[in-house]
């Protein structure tokens, strides 16, 4: 259980978390929406520049039946939800989100690696999530270093 | 209620997150949907909106094309494909599907676009266009769209293409000759060329009477109420 330390927690601190919790927002909407054109089944055309069909119809779409996008968007939940709990003073929070974040960044170098070398296609919302998760990582890094 | 607030928030984003999937995943793919033969009286369709693009000639493609059906069809149906890309696949049963409903009144044609994304494209295109110079065309389009999963991932596809040559009977050392030819080569550049004349920078494009039609109208349902819709503006004429 998450514990409450109001007390001597800093202003400054507080408002990056407040942007990790932001930047987490959007991570989330990016990934909801990717959810959403997996489970509808919508159809994007293949285009000159893009390959978004190619990587979000990739056997690496899916893990163990669950769509990839649905899981970055869980990650992204409970980097809002910790992000959120961290800028109201719940330090645990903050300890939890910096593995969290750790996490998420090393599955982006991975999926990084899978559209580059192996599908050999990039998927611009795929590329949006993992720029995402570097700017998170640097954000509550910051934080860390701050309330530390 | 301040340290209510948090949650509220979380659980505010945690239902609009759920809701949004919730509502928007409803089924919506290109391919085929069961509500086919069922729907098909004009008076139960929906009206699509937008319509149709502008009237858009270009230059010449490759000459003579592939096609299905009489010229003098009422409605002519120009799709530019390419062989690698999934929607083309998504695509290719819902244009039999419309061919086999609408039989005569339709005159399709099938224009090479291969994407310089796509790594077999080309060998895809040019083994379609080496069948057609032995009159296979259309059978080898069937094979490697039916079989584009088999194919897309595979390092080389020549040998392939080459036992789709043999089951559809053709002549396999001249298809091999043909599929690295000028003439094939020059067949797909000029459907390339007017591709680009007509604007066309995705697959699959899809022109009826000269008019693009929105990918989000490709589906089996919304093409027969563009298709109907020309069949009634040609019956008005």
């Amino acid at each position: 259980m998450v514990s409450v330390e109001n007390t001597d927690f800093r202003t400054s601190t507080k408002w990056i978390y407040v942007v990790a919790a932001v930047l987490a927002l959007v991570g989330l909407t990016d990934a909801l929406y990717l959810t959403i054109q997996h489970l509808s089944g919508s159809s994007v055309p293949c285009s000159v520049t893009g390959g978004c069909e190619e990587v979000l119809t990739s056997s690496y779409a899916v893990l163990a039946g669950i769509p990839l996008a649905g899981i970055g968007a869980a990650a992204y939940f409970s980097a809002f939800s910790l992000s959120i709990l961290a800028a109201f003073g719940y330090r645990s929070a903050a300890k939890l989100l910096l593995p969290l974040v750790g996490t998420m960044v090393l599955v982006s170098v991975w999926l990084f690696y899978l559209q580059a070398a192996v599908i050999r296609a990039f998927c611009q919302f795929c590329l949006l999530s993992a720029g995402i998760t570097i700017a998170l990582a640097i954000v509550v890094f910051l934080a860390w270093k701050k309330g530390s | 209620m301040k340290r209510l607030l948090p949650f509220i928030i979380i659980l505010g984003v945690l239902g609009v997150a759920v809701g949004a999937v919730v509502y928007m995943s409803r089924p919506k793919t290109l391919g085929n949907s069961p509500a086919s033969a069922a729907n098909s009286t004009a008076q139960a369709r929906p009206s699509p909106a937008p319509t149709l693009g502008p009237v858009k000639t270009g230059v010449p493609g490759a000459d003579p094309p592939h096609t299905l059906g009489p010229a003098t069809a009422p409605v002519r149906i120009e799709e530019f494909g390419d062989f690698e890309c999934p929607p083309c696949g998504a695509f290719h049963p819902i244009l039999k599907q419309m061919r086999q409903e609408y039989g005569d009144k339709l005159f399709i044609t099938f224009r090479e676009n291969p994407l310089p994304i796509h790594d077999h494209a080309i060998p895809a295109a040019s083994a379609a266009e080496a069948a057609g110079m032995q009159g296979k065309f259309w059978e080898m389009h069937a094979l490697i769209f039916e079989h584009q999963n088999d194919w897309k991932l595979a390092f080389d596809v020549r040998p392939i293409f080459e036992g789709y040559a043999k089951q559809i009977g053709l002549d396999v050392e001249r298809f091999k000759h043909d599929s690295t030819s000028d003439r094939v080569e020059q067949r797909i550049f000029l459907d390339g060329k007017r591709a680009r004349s007509l604007g066309v920078n995705s697959t699959p494009t899809v022109f009826i009477n000269d008019r693009e039609v929105p990918f989000q109208l490709l589906p089996p349902e919304t093409l027969r109420v563009l298709i109907d819709n020309e069949l009634r503006a040609a019956s008005q004429k």
